[in-house]
């Protein structure tokens, strides 16, 4: 187990869920939830799984937008069913990586979520996230299916850094 | 931290965000004393700071380690500075080099002799080195050959170097990469944002450039075995070359974006609403119109458009300088400020930098504001009508773009394997569009418009039919709180110039002397002026517009 700072895993859970497939908006939300869930101690095992299938990123994405478009409109809380452990613990990270005040309470398969939409989230976030080899080989490979193989071509024609010319 | 929102008096309205958040204004922007480099030097100088040489095992051509110590809002931290011989046919400044003739890292604390030793096996790797959360900033820099070579020969024959070549270069060395929060392993921000002095944007990094810039002045003088004369070394400042990667940046971190703008425009408004000005303060404003004047004297550039601009720009100041001899009048920052809108966008950004210059008291405290500590809290629409309203009424200018023209979407931004270099490419021509980055807003915001449907649903319910629209559904509602989030441009049309959004960030940053290389890539001076390592005293902190006197 290595340890990275929060962007670092942050940024990479964005890259590898945009390299799964998943549009940019919850690829973004996915990479907040990522590095929350990880912090927290959530285990890897639905991460990897989610990133099998982008579709239940998008799902979840969905949730959670329904959840705040519920809060938007004084609903508290908000009532979430989720059978699957897995999903039910991303849920709960993806509630506690909003930017905004988040109480979360789970009673079984029910999550129940009161949200502060103006007030910023108060959890701390420590200086060292833990990552597994496993899941950080899946989202490095993910990642790199986002980046443009290097050639001459992009290298030096109008691309990069342009025309150099040192003193 | 209060939101530059709260904070905003009620004076006369701010500049709105279609006139502000345009490309060809941020092509024409300069540092104010709001910028990064400045506000960190200020406190600098508040703090009476001293900068301490604890390590120093150099040889006779300058190649060995250094730490420099500083004390600063109550912590210490300590730059590692590596110096390398760096062969010739290694020196480059694009993000793909491998070498550089020194690398940094600006340490939190004073190191050890293990933890140098730790750096040292780490710093020389960049990119590819691991390091911890007691390493703030990385970076690294290459030589001005020309620059070095004069100033080292020179101090050798007991001489000084050329003034006239410190005017036109500006720097002995020039940074080409400096990374901060948590890149590569390195502490993330939050983990010092709240101390004093680096609660604001970049100010590690900017910490880290000064204290560069104060290492190549004492290795110079090392090699050279002389000392400079002080109003040169003061002259010296730091180089960067910067490319396309801080383009996307502006793009991926609108509430940040928004929070330079706001407290820039929001210092603005409060200089403008100034009622009298005292002889001392009319004083004050006339030399600095007298200095903006000398500055662009000595800018040139090597790029002959560029250097038109500027030439135009120094002609179109001399013709306006006469109107600080009214500065007598009532409200005279603001009738300054209305005969400027008849000038060219470049003399309005230079008068908007230099009529915050004198009124610290007034607009410093703006600089608190500056960073985004929450990230986006924005509230959902209430339906798809709301999101639909909301498009007209805040983007009302995609609606001017044809989105099916090639010209209108030639370029694609993308990030290389090559070290993840960003670059941008042609759509018709390189391959790669299919992974582009999506710093198409306008275009996404366009679709998404044609996309809604014509009665009332759920957003959430929209969402679930078209998940591809939420990036521009999020920036649709970032906008309507946060109203300089967002470039109210085309980033992907064939006439966009990434270099305009270069300039914006760097004035920020507290840029001078830029110097573009191509629509791609340009040059900057940092620090150029900034008092010297054992100047750091609140008297010194006038380094606006730096001349060679």
């Amino acid at each position: 187990m290595t340890t990275h700072s929060w962007t670092e895993v942050q940024a990479l859970g964005i890259k590898a869920a945009s390299g799964a497939g998943v549009p940019p908006a919850q690829a973004l939300a996915f990479g907040a939830m990522l590095v929350r869930h990880l912090a927290d101690g959530g285990a890897e095992g639905p991460l990897a799984a989610a990133l099998e299938t982008p579709q239940t990123i998008i799902s979840l994405a969905l949730r959670i937008e329904r959840v705040v478009e519920a809060a938007s409109l004084g609903v508290t809380p908000i009532s979430v069913i989720e059978d699957n452990p897995g999903q039910r613990a991303m849920l709960i990270s993806w509630l506690f990586a909003l930017p905004c005040h988040a109480d979360v309470r789970i009673q079984g398969n029910a999550i129940e979520a009161s949200l502060m939409l103006t007030a910023p989230s108060q959890r701390s976030r420590p200086d060292r996230v833990p990552l597994g080899p496993t899941l950080e080989t899946q989202l490095q490979t993910l990642a790199a299916k986002t980046y443009v193989p290097d050639s001459d071509a992009s290298r030096n024609a109008g691309a990069g850094a342009g025309q150099m010319e040192l003193d | 931290m209060p939101a530059v929102k709260d904070m905003v008096p009620d004076i006369a309205p701010l500049r709105p965000p279609e006139e502000v958040m345009r490309l060809s204004r941020f092509g024409a922007m300069m540092p104010t004393r709001l910028s990064f480099l400045r506000a960190v030097v200020r406190r600098l100088c508040a703090e009476r700071s001293k900068i301490t040489r604890t390590v120093w095992t150099m040889d006779a051509l300058g190649h060995g380690t250094a730490v420099y110590s500083v004390d600063f809002g109550g912590h210490t931290y300590s730059l590692v500075a590596l110096s390398h011989d760096l062969p010739e046919d290694q020196r480059s400044d694009r993000v793909i080099a491998t070498a550089w003739d020194a690398v940094f890292v600006l340490y939190d604390g004073v190191p050890s002799s293990s933890e140098v030793a730790r750096i040292a096996r780490n710093a020389p790797l960049q990119e590819a080195g691991r390091f911890s959360p007691r390493d703030l900033v990385l970076s690294r820099a290459n030589k001005s050959v020309r620059m070095w070579d004069a100033t080292a020969r020179a101090l050798q024959a007991g001489t000084q170097p050329d003034a006239a070549m410190i005017r036109d270069i500006g720097y002995l060395m020039r940074t080409t990469a400096v990374y901060g929060n948590g890149k590569f392993g390195i502490a993330d921000r939050y983990l010092i944002a709240d101390r004093k002095g680096l609660g604001g944007p970049f100010a590690a990094e900017m910490l880290t450039v000064y204290l560069i810039r104060h290492f190549t002045l004492d290795l110079v003088q090392h090699v050279g075995q002389g000392r400079l004369d002080p109003q040169l070394a003061r002259h010296l400042g730091i180089g960067n070359a910067t490319g396309l990667g801080m383009a996307p940046f502006l793009v991926n971190h609108p509430v940040l974006l928004n929070n330079w703008m706001m407290a820039r425009e929001t210092a603005l408004a409060r200089v403008r609403q100034i009622e009298t000005l005292s002889e001392d303060q009319q004083a004050h404003l006339k030399a600095l119109a007298k200095r903006a004047a000398q500055h662009l004297s000595e800018w040139h550039v090597p790029a002959s458009d560029h250097d038109e601009a500027l030439r135009r720009l120094e002609r179109e100041w001399t013709g306006f300088a006469h109107h600080f001899d009214a500065l007598d009048a009532p409200r005279p920052m603001d009738a300054l400020w209305a005969v400027a809108q008849n000038a060219s966008v470049a003399l309005q950004e230079l008068l908007l930098s230099l009529i915050l210059e004198p009124f610290g008291d007034l607009i410093d405290g703006l600089a608190d504001c500056m960073g985004d500590p929450f990230g986006p809290l924005t509230s959902p629409f209430g339906g798809t009508q709301a999101l639909r309203h909301a498009i007209e009424t805040n983007w009302p200018w995609v609606f001017g773009i044809d989105y099916t023209d090639a010209e209108a979407c030639r370029r694609f931004w993308y990030v290389s394997a090559a070290k993840l270099e960003p670059r941008l490419g042609d759509r018709y021509l390189d391959v790669g569009a299919e992974l582009e980055t999506p710093l198409d807003i306008g275009r996404r915001v366009k679709a998404l418009y044609e996309n809604l449907p014509t009665t009332d649903a759920p957003v959430s319910a929209f969402l679930e039919a078209h998940p591809g629209h939420a990036l521009a559904i999020s920036r649709v509602a970032l906008t309507a709180r946060y109203p300089y989030a967002d470039i109210r441009d085309n980033l992907i049309a064939s006439t966009c110039r990434p270099i305009d959004m270069l300039r914006c960030k760097l004035s920020f940053f507290g840029a001078t002397k830029f110097d573009p290389k191509s629509d791609l890539w340009t040059r900057i001076t940092l620090a150029q002026g900034a008092p010297l390592g054992d100047e750091l005293m609140p008297e010194n902190d006038d380094w606006w517009m730096p001349v060679l006197t």
